[in-house]
């Protein structure tokens, strides 16, 4: 039995089950003689540029990957397989594998212990450079055939895409982070995930029992007979807990005075919308299109994309349904368009600065969602926006998409609701402003903590820096709600703060009229809403903002 | 012919508790790159020496705390480029020293 730990979770729930430990370390190379040694040396280098890409990103939250990065660029390995390939006629792969074996043996042969450890490391990147050499990345869980927790070095969104979501237990990276992707997929979807287990690989192997306790952040690999008994039990125990919450679910979202507000889902596919309607949202308070372009070999097409808004549409019946307009570049590309080298890409290239600069992408979404509109309660949600011309110029372009499907003689809900989202410091000062021209409003948290702060959520040095319920954070909340409120247009959350437990009562207490978030925590959240009095919940969110500090607010908590 | 040939070279000691280990070893070479010189290191107490661009071969020299090194360059910013890797194990190549 072996047990490991990780500080930050994000998920909750338990998994018992065997691994499957997605493979990227096992690969053994064909070997052939080539004739062709221009084009092994250039796939050599160009899996090369992609192992440093990845490590560069990588080395700036972990300094492991630092030593990493240096170990891809390094000059003897690279000669050393050059020269296979020129001298010996060695494939790429081959070569690749003998020079990594001859140089892991060097350091495992060493005394030092430390040292012998560094075998690791270069056998680590050999690994890397060696899967994209071969392109191995491809739909790695497609293989999967029974109930198991998946163990990966990392999954990015074009792997999950394939999972069957039914056989997946546990999720559980060595690398990725709580902000990360494959995290916050994984508690849409309610699987108990753990991420960036220090170790992982090292320890877990295919077949191995493994318990999964999500919300203590605990990994126990091949536990012994009694531990396996307490989790089966504490499993069981926190199944009818959510079971007794899923009930509730289905009573209307009000406090206990009475005072209602909505609870809303944020979902990224139709799956998610399935699991909303089933959680029993009131609606979907931010529908991220970006996944279906992240999908898809090539910009997805207006009538693919109506298809999928449509069917959205319908299964949330009359509840209303935000579709949020392409969110892309920052830390999500396309693999089939080139953003550019980006120091920033956070303040870049990015959501309505692309589609303002490129409005044939624009209008595709922009046309689609107008004709699904007609199918349910659709409403356009901007993303990113930083001043009045940037909504006046998306306004624009909706218009004139509104004139050719009348000329076109396509219908469309000619009254749809328009909002935007506030999620930079120069929404949130200009909101008074925004509010006279917007339908409504709905704060990301996420990206507004970030950006207040000035605070990178991914990076781990800082990370417990990134505070959603910081004074400054708070006071810009309050800000805009007030504003959105004077000029009579709901505001509503869809940060993942909207889901949190802790933050349930001062943001009630806030004035939000609409929660968005996570359909796995609607049930929890609404239990907490139920048992909350709108007045004293107002009177704590004024204490939080009086409060220098943050502690102070969780101490107030019930 | 061989006295026209000009190797610039200097000696120091290895402070870092943990001795020139991975992520030293990494800043180090990506100081040495930056230089267009022929730059080795030489542990002085085994004699071997390694291309100073090359974290593997680095590695394999077992520069542990207390080992002697030289760092010897050939080329245009030879003299520059032994100084600042002189100065940079001299201050622990920016690890903090404990």
């Amino acid at each position: 039995m072996k047990t490991l730990c990780v500080d930050r979770t994000y998920s909750a729930g338990f998994a018992i089950a065997r691994a499957y430990v997605v493979q990227d370390s096992s690969i053994s190379a064909d070997k052939n003689y080539i004739d062709d040694i221009d084009g092994h040396l250039f796939r050599f280098q160009a899996a090369v540029d992609k192992a440093i890409e990845a490590l560069t990103l990588l080395s700036k939250t972990d300094d492991v990957f630092f030593a990493h990065l240096e170990i891809a660029q390094d000059p003897t390995l690279i000669k050393g397989v050059q020269s296979k390939i020129q001298k010996e006629y060695k494939n790429a792969e081959w070569a690749l594998e003998e020079t990594v074996r001859s140089f892991a043996d060097l350091f495992l042969q060493m005394d030092d212990e430390y040292l012998r450890a560094r075998g690791s490391d270069v056998l680590d990147v050999g690994h890397r450079i060696m899967m994209n050499l071969k392109g191995i990345d491809d739909k790695p869980l497609s293989g999967m055939s029974e109930r198991a927790v998946i163990a990966a070095r990392d999954l990015t969104p074009s792997d999950t895409v394939h999972m069957d979501r039914y056989l997946v237990e546990g999720i559980l990276t060595e690398e990725s982070s709580v902000t990360s992707h494959v995290s916050i997929m994984a508690k849409n979807l309610g699987i108990p995930a753990l991420v960036a287990v220090k170790g992982l690989l090292e320890n877990v192997h295919n077949g191995d029992l493994v318990i999964i306790d999500a919300q203590a952040g605990i990994l126990i690999i091949d536990p012994d007979e009694d531990t396996e008994k307490e989790y089966i039990e504490k499993k069981e125990a926190w199944e009818k807990r959510t079971q007794k919450l899923n009930k509730l679910a289905s009573l209307p979202s009000v406090t206990s005075d009475g005072k209602e507000i909505r609870l809303y889902a944020n979902v990224g596919s139709i799956t998610d919308i399935e699991q909303a309607v089933a959680c029993h949202a009131d609606g979907v308070g931010l529908f991220r299109t970006e996944l279906l372009y992240m999908e898809q070999q090539d910009f997805p097409s207006e009538d693919m994309q109506y298809e999928i808004y449509k069917h959205a549409a319908e299964l949330l019946g009359g509840k209303e349904l935000i579709i949020r307009t392409l969110d892309i570049g920052g830390d999500k590309g396309l693999p089939y368009f080139d953003f550019g080298k980006e120091d920033n890409p956070f303040l870049g290239y990015r959501a309505i600065r692309l589609c303002l600069d490129r409005p044939d992408i624009f209008k595709t979404q922009l046309r689609a969602i107008l004709r699904a509109s007609c199918h349910g309660n659709v409403s356009i949600m901007y993303p990113m926006i930083i001043s009045i011309n940037e909504l006046d110029t998306a306004n624009a372009l909706l218009e004139t998409c509104k004139k050719e499907l009348d000329t076109e003689g396509v219908q469309y809900n000619a009254n749809v609701s328009i909002g935007m989202m506030i999620e930079t410091p120069a929404a949130v000062i200009l909101s008074e402003r925004f509010a006279k021209k917007a339908d409504f409003f709905s704060i990301g948290t996420n990206d507004l903590t970030q950006y207040m702060l000035a605070v990178d959520r991914g990076n781990n040095r800082i990370s417990h820096m990134y505070q959603p319920l910081h004074p400054a954070v708070l006071q810009a909340i309050s800000h805009v709600i007030q504003a959105g409120h004077k000029y009579n247009i709901p505001v509503g959350i869809c940060g993942e703060l909207a889901g949190d437990v802790n933050a349930c009562e001062v943001l009630i207490g806030l004035g939000f009229d609409e929660l968005s978030m996570s359909p796995s925590a609607i049930a929890e959240i609404k239990q907490v809403l139920r048992d909350t009095d709108a007045g004293k919940a107002k009177h704590l969110a004024e204490i939080a903002l009086a409060d220098d500090t943050i502690s102070n607010i969780k101490i107030n908590k019930r | 012919m061989k006295g026209l040939i000009t190797i610039f070279e200097r000696k120091t000691t290895i402070i870092n508790k943990s001795g020139l280990h991975a992520r030293p070893a990494a800043t180090f070479v990506s100081e040495s790159k930056k230089f267009d010189s022929t730059i080795m290191i030489t542990n002085l107490d085994t004699g071997m020496s390694a291309d100073a661009k090359s974290i593997l071969l680095i590695l394999t020299l077992s520069l542990t705390k207390g080992t002697n090194v030289a760092i010897s360059a050939e080329g245009s910013d030879e003299v520059e480029a032994v100084n600042q890797l002189i100065s940079l194990i001299d201050i622990g190549v920016g690890e903090e020293s404990k």
